[in-house]
């Protein structure tokens, strides 16, 4: 065979094949309905019988109907944690390598010059004070900062964050912080079917403020945030992700990530992940979120 | 060779029908597990609520002749 005809037959087998649609036993029983019940109305219309004419108006209709919505395609549950979890071992190991010990910060919009994006901020120090967003956004096209030294990242949740944005129909930085439970369980468990359930408690903490040498006041401030997801498709995920310790309870798995962008966008300051919990077998897991007063 | 149904008749099946999607939608659970058979909620609640607008059309027919007639 010569040499053009051998990439001839090379470039023929890469040519796309046309999609072949999977005949499910759900599809072919819909239209077996649907064919059975335009039978009957024919029929019924030939022998001018009303009992035939509802048995094939009843078919047809629920032929067409268990066609109409069962249509979206899914795909297995399996799938979706072999391909997440090679990125964020990857990043894991990125990070232990460059010994980067800062805790992560989720930095909402004003911090960046895309206003409807947010980043992570690592500082590789502990004890590193955040810089003003004038400084970030100089640099924000940068993965390693310098002075202080940082590292500025995609966040793993921040497409799913934009999903349950495209959902919802509006962009976080739109909805308060006190409405972010009612939006975020409509997505969750109504919308997208993430999870089973989702709990959003915002714990008041005491903060002394000095008023005078002998005067001082207790203020609660709203600046932590427990959020408790139950039976999330992603239990399998965080089940993994808990071996990763830059990961979980610091960056967060996806979903843990996705809920920290909402809540640094709809409250509008840095947000981190200060510790995450989960049972056994991954079906509850509780994440503690805290408000960064700037 | 004439298609057996009146308009009532069609009116109340699309009553009976309306009302067992109605129920159906609300009464799914929004989650629902692993299941061979994948429904698509919205599109279900769709349908219920056009089938119940349908019946309600029929309605509207039947109160005008009502009102219209002699």
């Amino acid at each position: 065979m010569s040499k053009n005809k051998q990439i001839k037959t090379a470039q023929t087998s890469h040519k796309t094949r046309p999609v072949l649609h999977k005949i499910t036993p759900t599809k072919l029983v819909s239209w077996f309905l649907l064919a059975l019940g335009l039978t009957a109305l024919a029929f019924s219309i030939i022998y001018t019988s009303s009992i035939l004419a509802f048995i094939g108006l009843g078919l047809t209709f629920w032929g067409a109907l268990t066609l109409y919505i069962t249509t979206e395609e899914y795909v297995k549950q399996t799938l979706l944690d072999h391909t997440i979890t090679p990125s964020l071992v990857a990043l894991n190991q990125i990070l232990t390598e460059l010994k980067y010990q800062g805790k992560p910060i989720y930095l909402p919009p004003k911090y960046l010059k895309d206003f409807e994006t947010t980043k992570i901020y690592i500082p590789k120090n502990t004890n590193t004070n955040l810089p003003t967003p004038e400084e970030i956004q100089q640099q924000e096209n940068k993965t390693f900062l310098k002075n202080p030294e940082a590292s500025l990242i995609t966040p793993p949740g921040i497409s799913l964050s934009k999903l349950l944005e495209q959902t919802l129909g509006t962009s976080f930085t739109k909805v308060k912080l006190e409405n972010l439970q009612e939006n975020l369980s409509k997505l969750f468990i109504e919308d997208l079917e993430i999870a089973e359930n989702i709990e959003i408690q915002t714990k008041p903490t005491r903060v002394a403020q000095k008023m005078a040498d002998s005067i001082s006041v207790i203020q609660l401030k709203n600046d932590t945030i427990q959020v408790k997801i139950t039976n999330s498709i992603y239990k399998d995920l965080c089940k993994e992700a808990r071996k990763l310790t830059h990961i979980c309870g610091s960056i967060g798995c996806p979903i843990c990530s996705a809920v920290a962008c909402a809540i640094a966008k709809a409250s509008g300051k840095p947000v981190t992940i200060e510790k995450t919990e989960s049972t056994e077998d991954g079906k509850v897991i509780e994440a503690y979120y805290r408000i960064i007063e700037e | 060779m004439n298609f057996p149904l009146s308009f009532w008749d069609i009116s109340l099946w699309l009553a009976v029908t309306a009302i067992i999607l109605l129920i159906t939608s609300e009464l799914i659970s929004p989650y629902y597990g692993k299941t061979n058979i994948l429904i698509n909620k919205k599109r279900l609640n769709h349908t219920a609520l056009a089938m119940g607008i349908l019946f309600l059309i029929t309605v509207a027919i039947r109160i005008y002749g009502i009102i219209t007639s002699p």
